[in-house]
This record gives C-alpha cells, sequence and structure tokens, in this order.
C-alpha cells in the first residue's frame, strides 16, 4: 500500500473507516433480513389467521357446494381493493371476500408440497395488478377439498421496513461517524508517544542527552532499546577508535622521546637537525590524533561543556606551568555559559590557546566569553606579548611543517584548534588586541 | 638534587637518567607504578618525573597516593598523552607540571630545576648567599660573579646546601639527597665533598653543626 510509507495515521483511519463501513453494511443487511423477516411474519400470522377463521366458518353440502356460517369480512378484509383479499376455491363454486368486489384474487398456481401443514406462501399479483402476497391452505371440509386462500398487499410488508431500514440506516450512519471520529481521536492519542520518542531522540541528538528515557510504552519499548543499544555501540566504538589511535601515537612517542634523547646525547653537535626532525615527526602524530579524534565526532551525537569550570582548570594547570612568569590573568567568564561540544574537544582548543597566551605574554593575558548575537558563544583571550603581524596570521593558521618556535602561534595548536573549532560548527579569529599582543577569538555554537 | 624517575620504558628511563646525571641531578628509576609509589613514601626526593601509563599502578593513580599521604615532593608528570584533558586531570591530581614526550633534555632539566627551587620557597631563578650566587635555572654557581667548576657529587651538596641557607642540614639528609638509591656510600665521604667545596668557596661559609649536619652562612660572622 503506497499511503504506507506516507502516514501511519492516515494508514490506521483508512484501514478503520474501510472496516467500520463493511461492518456497518453487513449490520445493515443482517438487520434488514431480520426486519424483513419479523415484517413478514406477522403479516402471516395475520393471514394465518384469517385462513383459521375461514375453514372454522366454511360448511359443504353433499353436492360439494361450499358456504360460510357467518360473516367472514372483518377488517381489514371488508375494505375493497386494498389488497386484503380472501377467496375459498370449492369443487363447485367459489367464496370471495367483499373487498374482492367480484374479482378473482388471481392466485398463483399451487402445488403443495408433501408433507408440510399450515398455510403456504406465495407472491404474486393481484385482479388490480398489484404486488400481493399470499397464503394459501388446501383444507377438506367434510369431504370437500377446498382452497383457501388469503392474501396482504406487498407493500404491508415493505411499507413497515421501508421506514424501519430508513431510521436503521440513519443510526448506523451516525454510528459510523461516531467511531470513526472515536478511531481519529485515537490514533492522536496512540501515536503521541512516537511524538514523545521523536523528541527524545532530538534531545539525543542536540546533546541535550545521552540515552532515549525507557519510560515508553510497551510497544515501543524494543524499539527504544534497540536504540539505546545502538547508541551505547555507537560510543563505544567512537571511544575505542580513539582510544586506538591514541594507543598508536603514544606508543609511537615513547621510542621518539628515546630517540630524541638518544641524540642529544651522542651527538650533541649536530642533534638539532635530527632532533628538529622528531619535533616534526611528534607534531604530525598530534596533529593526526587531534584530526582523528575530529573524523570520529562527526557522528550524530552533540555533547554539551560549560565552559567556565573547563576553563578555570585549564587557567589553573597554565598557572603551574607557568608558575615563573607571574602572569595576571583577568577573567571574565559568565558561569551559565555552555558550548556544543565535546569536553576533550573543547579542552584541547582553550588549552592551546590559553597555553599560546601565557607563552607569549610579557605579563597580562585576559581570557572573556559573552553570548554572541548569533546562537554562539565567543570566547576571546588576548596578551600582551609581541603579536602576529596581518600577513603572518594565514601561515599559523594553516596545518603546515612549520618548526620555527621563535614566533608566536607557531607549532602550538592554532591550525588543530581552527579545524576542531569548524567541525563544531565554530571559527577561530586572530587579530591583534588592545593588550598590545595577540587576540584569538574562538566562536562555538551555544548548547542551550 | 635527587631525581625520582618513574618510567616503565627501560630504554627512555636509561636515557632521561643518563641525559639528567650529565646535569648533576641523582636519579632513582622505578620501572612501575607499585615501585614508584613505595620509593616515593618512603625515600627522600627533591622532585619526581612520573609518567602516566605505569603498569601495575597508573601514574595518576601514584601521585593521587603520595598526595593522600601527605607527601608534597614537587612532580613533574612526563608523558606521551598531551591532551588538555589529561593534562588538566594531571594537575588535579596533584601534579605541579607536565611535558609531553618527546621532551628536549635542556626542557626538563629546566622544568625540574624551577621545581625544586619553587618547593624550597625562592620565586626568583637567581638564589644568593653571601658572595655566593646559584643561578637556579642553569644550574650555575658563581663566587663573586665569577662560575666555580664543581663535580656532580660537589654540586649536589652545595645545591642542597644553597637551596635552604641558612639552615642546619640534616647529615642523614644531605646523604640522602646526594646519592643514588643504590650507591655504595662511604661514611666519611660526605667530609670529603665538603672539605672540597670549601677550599672551593671559602672555609667561613660551610658551618659544621656538631652532631648534625652543615649549614651554608653567607661568610661573615
Amino acid at each position: 500500500m503506497k499511503f504506507g510509507h506516507a502516514s501511519l495515521s492516515r494508514r490506521l483511519l483508512v484501514g478503520a473507516a474501510v472496516l467500520i463501513s463493511l461492518a456497518l453494511v453487513v449490520a445493515a443487511i443482517v438487520i434488514g433480513f431480520v426486519l424483513h423477516r419479523f415484517v413478514q411474519a406477522q403479516i402471516d400470522q395475520r393471514l394465518d389467521t384469517q385462513v383459521v377463521f375461514l375453514s372454522s366458518m366454511l360448511t359443504a353440502g353433499d353436492d360439494g357446494v361450499i358456504a360460510l356460517t357467518g360473516n367472514a369480512d372483518g377488517p381489514p378484509f371488508d375494505r375493497p381493493a386494498r389488497g386484503w383479499f380472501w377467496e375459498v376455491v370449492g369443487p363447485r363454486n367459489i367464496l370471495r371476500s367483499r373487498s374482492l368486489e367480484g374479482a378473482s384474487i388471481n392466485a398463483p398456481e399451487f402445488r403443495r408440497p408433501a408433507k408440510k401443514k399450515g398455510p403456504s406462501p406465495a407472491d404474486g399479483a393481484g385482479p388490480g395488478n398489484e404486488a400481493l402476497h399470499f397464503r394459501i391452505q388446501q383444507a377438506t371440509i367434510g369431504h370437500t377439498p377446498v382452497t383457501i386462500v388469503t392474501s396482504a398487499p406487498r407493500s404491508a410488508v415493505n411499507g413497515p421496513l421501508r421506514e424501519a431500514m430508513t431510521t436503521l440506516a440513519i443510526s448506523l450512519g451516525v454510528l459510523g461517524l461516531a467511531l470513526v471520529l472515536a478511531i481519529v481521536l485515537q490514533v492522536r492519542l496512540g501515536l503521541r508517544p512516537l511524538e514523545r520518542l521523536r523528541q527524545a531522540v532530538a534531545d539525543v541528538r542536540s546533546g541535550r542527552s545521552k540515552t532515549v528515557p525507557a519510560e515508553q510504552p510497551l510497544e515501543i519499548l524494543p524499539l527504544v532499546s534497540e536504540l539505546n543499544g545502538l547508541l551505547e555501540q555507537n560510543a563505544a566504538n567512537l571511544e575505542r577508535a580513539r582510544r586506538h589511535v591514541a594507543n598508536l601515537a603514544h606508543g609511537l612517542k615513547t621510542p621518539l622521546a628515546t630517540l630524541a634523547l638518544a641524540l642529544s646525547e651522542r651527538r650533541r653537535d649536530t642533534a638539532s637537525d635530527l632532533h628538529s626532525l622528531v619535533i616534526l615527526m611528534e607534531r604530525r602524530i598530534r596533529h593526526h590524533l587531534g584530526r582523528a579524534r575530529a573524523a570520529a565526532l562527526s557522528g550524530p551525537m552533540r555533547a554539551q561543556t560549560p565552559i567556565a569550570p573547563r576553563i578555570d582548570d585549564v587557567v589553573d594547570a597554565l598557572g603551574k606551568i607557568y608558575a615563573d612568569k607571574r602572569i595576571v590573568l583577568a577573567q571574565e567568564v559568565p558561569r551559565d555559559l555552555a558550548v556544543a561540544c565535546e569536553q576533550q574537544d573543547f579542552d584541547e582548543m582553550v588549552g592551546n590557546l590559553l597555553e599560546n597566551a601565557f607563552r607569549w605574554a610579557r605579563g597580562r593575558t585576559q581570557v572573556q566569553a559573552h553570548r554572541d548575537d548569533g546562537p554562539s558563544v565567543a570566547i576571546v583571550i588576548e596578551d600582551d606579548g609581541p603579536g602576529l603581524r596581518p600577513d603572518q596570521i594565514p601561515h599559523v593558521l594553516r596545518p603546515g611543517e612549520r618548526l620555527d618556535e621563535s614566533a608566536p602561534g607557531f607549532g602550538f595548536g592554532l591550525p588543530i584548534t581552527r579545524e576542531l573549532a569548524e567541525l563544531h560548527g565554530g571559527e577561530l579569529k586572530l587579530d591583534a588586541s588592545p593588550l598590545g599582543g595577540l587576540r584569538v577569538t574562538l566562536r562555538l555554537p551555544v548548547a542551550e | 638534587m635527587r631525581v625520582l624517575l618513574v618510567e616503565d620504558d627501560c630504554l627512555l628511563a636509561q636515557e632521561i637518567a643518563n641525559a639528567l646525571r650529565h646535569e648533576n641531578f641523582a636519579v632513582d628509576i622505578a620501572v612501575n607504578g607499585e615501585d614508584g609509589q613505595h620509593l616515593g613514601e618512603t625515600e627522600s626526593y627533591d622532585v619526581a618525573v612520573l609518567d602516566l601509563g605505569l603498569p601495575k599502578v597508573p601514574g595518576a593513580t601514584v601521585l593521587r597516593a603520595w598526595r593522600k599521604n601527605g607527601r608534597h615532593l614537587p612532580v613533574l608528570i612526563l608523558t606521551a598523552r598531551d591532551g588538555w584533558t589529561e593534562k588538566v586531570d594531571g594537575f588535579k591530581a596533584g601534579a605541579d607540571d607536565y611535558l609531553t614526550k618527546p621532551v628536549r633534555v635542556e626542557e626538563l632539566v629546566m622544568r625540574l630545576r624551577a621545581l625544586v627551587r619553587r618547593s624550597a620557597g625562592f620565586a626568583e631563578p637567581r638564589i644568593a648567599c653571601g658572595p655566593l650566587t646559584f643561578h637556579a635555572q642553569t644550574g650555575v654557581f658563581e663566587l663573586n660573579g665569577l662560575p666555580i667548576r664543581l663535580t656532580a657529587l660537589e654540586w649536589r651538596v652545595l645545591a642542597c646546601l644553597t637551596l635552604r641557607h641558612d639552615v642546619v642540614i640534616e647529615r642523614s639528609e644531605l646523604n640522602e639527597k646526594v646519592y643514588e638509591g643504590d650507591a655504595d656510600v662511604d661514611s666519611n665521604s660526605l667530609e670529603v665533598i665538603v672539605a672540597r667545596l670549601r677550599r672551593k668557596i671559602g672555609h667561613a661559609m660551610i658551618e659544621t653543626v656538631r652532631g648534625r649536619g652543615y649549614r651554608l652562612t653567607s661568610g661573615t660572622p
């Protein structure tokens, strides 16, 4: 069914409507049939009473002439031409109801079933060609065989039936409508958990929650369990991939460190070139470690990181690393700001940028954060160090192989910071600070 | 200055130890977290270099255990893990500095000297005591502005005395700070070193405190 893909509620509604209509039609047919039988039985009973009445009044002479001992034309058999007739056919003469006004009842050819007792039904046309319903009884009065025929107009059956059926059809129609409305309501109510589920999955996607809540209707619960399993597996895979890359990187770094030390130990004079190579290798490993982390991140999951505590931690660490510089840091970070960004990546970005500031500052650095006009948070880090010329800025943001650590920004993770920022839908901008050094503006999407 | 080096990679540990000894440090090596923790808790060190990824007990656990047991020696974490999250965790565990592999010997030595100096309470890298000046960053001693040549053992004794000048340093503590854990120590050797030092910087500067140890003074009574 084509609409099966389009809408679950339409599918349910159309299905229910079709089934309800079918049920109502069947109900109408069955009820109609029962009603018909009921009305018919009433008419038959009336006619049969007349038959019994007639046969009780019949007498037959020895010559086979039949006669009635009284008046058998009680209402409605006394009114002419309304269809309520009777006729008794004897071998010599025929008696007729007054309503026939002398015409023949025009009974259909009668063949009596062999065993059946009591009057038999028949349908046909009366003297005025009107549709009639007959009851025919063959009896023997004395030794004279007679046929008693009574009739009622077909309309006596059909009239009440039509009336009843009209009422029935209206009631069934109303019932059908009410049922469809009920189904619409039920579908709406029944599908509400799906909407809630959508919201829950959206929350996971936006990083507001880690899993879909398990308080779900019984029918959706297996789906939710599967979904949570999938999320868990995804997270585990992500974690494993990160761990593998990290292990590889760290595994390479220890021999690299040994190599670096061995070089400076044994070849003191010429070590600097070779040591540069070691540093280059280390930097490449570090860069690709960051990239692998970033690539593993492009999944659907989005994290939420409050920035103030992370910045505090990094600043504490840098305060120890650069203890001798005794740098004065002006910090203005609102406690309630959070960014849509993995905590590790946020640490990495802010750590790199702040370390840069601490490394190059003469005595003052500044970190300040505010909600931007757009849906982003701007973290501005400034220092009073030598800064960068405008023509140097593009170079320091490009992932390159520069080893020149004597210029600010080089070799201190600005390229990877920029890549991480852009991966999270943010950006990194460098310009001059009023403090005299470099001003770095890191913009990251805000987490609501 | 005596360093505890906790590093599971023997080759790297040896290289670092050699480099540090070349810069007059006494170095004890532990190759796993358990030994490292034990040494840090039982021996007296001026500074520790601690790897994070250690067999038996992870470096961060060792560090937390030291801090919990009141061991306040300065600790430099030297690890391949260069992520800022790990750095922050390292500092939160009680580290005083953090370096990532590969590391330049000069950088490591400079940081270790700075840690020792700061933990002795000196904010400035230049420590003066009378005519004697100790440049804590380069490790150079000057007497009246002229550099003095010292052997490793002499340097260790003098550094130990200078970093707490005007305070009596117990003989046992000097012995601990001067000799490596597995060194074969002659009970008279400390006297021999002090005697040589006195010849180099002047007899008045190193005062013998009977039955206790030595004290570095400014030389003028």
